[in-house]
């Protein structure tokens, strides 16, 4: 069974607002490295949060870790927002704070209210984040705050918080683009490296679609909130890309 | 092309519509400016001319010998005013962090992006904010001692309603100006609604709420310094006793404390306030 099954997602932000997802299938299966390609207002980051409902779906039906996702309560959204790592394009690291804390914050769905207003977060969370920290290469800055990285250190305190919620999936949105071609790549390999390693599925919007060929086994190509591609990497030419993005091109 | 004579003294047509244009505009501030001056000879007329006692004032002599008597200072008042003076500033420094602990909930509920409901809780906390600056500390200050009686209780209690609305007002702006990445980024690892607030929120409004509680605790040492005119402890109760017993030399030794204590308060503010932007 997959992990992740889409079915016949459709969103609207407004009652009266333009339809911005017209209808998605797809499935993420448990070892996909997945990526999300397509021009800017295609709908990718609108698809990416409806998985962990950070924006409601009007219509269709989500299906994650065997739990549909539409049907749960608040109480229950949490409990399977626990399981969705998330990383973002712009990081949203809390500026103010340590490195650490940052990294520890990623349990929060696992800390009571009490614990979390002292920061008092349980041992086994902290060496984990210390491993966690070394594996993405940011040892030495642990006690700095957040704002004193550069852009590249950021996203791997966003990548070292995701992996603390111990993730069954991850969701990363446009993790690369604010972040240089270099920093990109070094960026991505670490990803695919830490989620083949943990064997977690990942699901990744990016719009660079050569990083996508390079790093992920599977691609969906969206334009104007249809899906327009779908298929193993190997298997998307030229001519797929000139459809996916032939609103731009015009 | 020949331009278009005015019948009566040979100028140019447009010279008249102008010169009448302008006419018009001087007759307009002319009116502006004589009702104003009216208006206001009306006001001074009501309140000083027949509102004034003049017999009692006597000559100017009469005027400057009774302003003169400030002059003076009383020493001797010296060791009775270290102690309201301690109490004036604790007063002021109580009342702020009572008033901050009321404003941190109003601003919650004030805040249109944050407030648990829009339609009653919204409107709730911005008319806290409103009724706690409309109404005056000296009144707040009346209406807590008819409450729990004479002493500084009145006045912290009178600082802490009056702060609420000054800081409420600028922390609920702060939290609608916050960026919300990292609120998003917060709910998406599941955090419920208080760790959304304290993680996601909290640190980025936290140095504007402390800079506002530092300039609001400086303001609020002013305000506790009269809360004794109205039976409510501090500095104030001593000047109203020099007041009611015509030694206006203490008076004047009062508000020397008065000013010593709002300086020492502006230093303090303005080196704490350095210290948290």
């Amino acid at each position: 069974m997959s992990v992740l099954s889409v079915r016949n997602l459709r969103v609207r932000y407004t009652v009266k607002g333009p339809e911005i997802l017209k209808g998605i299938d797809f499935d993420v299966e448990g070892d996909d490295f997945l990526a999300m390609i397509g021009p800017s207002g295609a709908g990718k980051s609108t698809l990416i949060r409806c998985v962990n409902r950070l924006v409601e779906p009007t219509g269709g039906q989500i299906t994650l870790l065997g739990q549909d996702v539409c049907a749960l309560n608040a109480r229950q959204l949490r409990g399977l927002r626990r399981n969705v790592g998330m990383i973002f394009q712009e990081f949203n690291l809390i500026n103010r704070m340590s490195v650490m804390d940052n990294v520890l914050s990623g349990r929060l769905g696992y800390t009571s209210n009490i614990r979390s207003l002292f920061r008092h977060f349980p041992k086994k969370d902290i060496s984990q984040a210390l491993d966690y920290l070394d594996r993405v290469g940011l040892g030495e800055h642990i006690n700095k705050r957040a704002d004193e990285l550069s852009g590249g250190q950021r996203q791997r305190v966003g990548i070292a918080r995701a992996l603390m919620q111990q993730p069954k999936l991850l969701l990363l949105d446009e993790p690369t683009s604010a972040l240089d071609p270099k920093i990109s790549r070094e960026v991505m390999a670490l990803i695919l490296s830490i989620a083949k390693e943990l064997g977690v599925p990942t699901l990744c919007n990016i719009h660079d679609v050569q990083l996508a060929k390079e790093f992920c086994n599977r691609i969906i190509g969206l334009q104007d909130g249809y899906k327009k591609f779908d298929g193993a990497t190997a298997t998307l030419h030229e001519s797929d890309l000139e459809e996916i993005y032939a609103m731009e091109v015009l | 092309m020949a331009t278009v004579q005015s019948h009566s003294n040979g100028l140019p047509l447009k010279t008249d519509i102008q010169i009448g244009l302008r006419r018009k505009r001087q007759m307009r501030m002319a009116l502006i400016w004589g009702g104003f001056l009216l208006f206001a000879a009306w006001c001074l007329n009501g309140t000083i001319i027949e509102d004034t006692d003049w017999s009692r004032i006597g000559g100017r002599n009469g005027v400057f010998a009774s302003l003169g008597r400030y002059l003076t200072i009383d020493w001797n008042l010296l060791p009775e005013l270290i102690v309201p003076t301690i109490e004036t500033f604790m007063m002021a420094s109580v009342g702020t962090v009572l008033g901050c602990f009321f404003s941190l909930p109003v601003a919650w509920l004030g805040a249109a992006n944050v407030t648990p409901n829009k339609i009653i809780l919204y409107p709730l906390g911005r008319f806290m904010m409103v009724i706690s600056r409309s109404v005056h500390e000296i009144v707040w200050a009346l209406i807590f001692v008819s409450a729990v009686g004479l002493g500084a209780l009145p006045g912290v209690l009178a600082i802490a309603m009056r702060s609420v609305g000054f800081i409420s007002k600028i922390t609920a702006e702060a939290i609608e100006n916050i960026d919300a990445k990292p609120v998003e980024a917060i709910r998406a690892t599941g955090g419920n609604e208080f760790q959304v607030l304290y993680y996601g929120i909290l640190p980025q409004i936290y140095p504007v709420v402390l800079a506002t509680v530092i300039f609001e605790w400086d303001i609020n040492i002013r305000r506790s310094a009269v809360m004794g005119l109205v039976g409510a402890g501090g500095l104030g109760l001593l000047f109203f006793r020099q007041m009611n017993s015509f030694n206006y030399g203490g008076v004047s030794m009062v508000i020397l404390a008065i000013l010593l204590l709002i300086m020492l308060g502006e230093i303090i503010s303005h080196y704490l306030r350095k210290a948290v932007t």
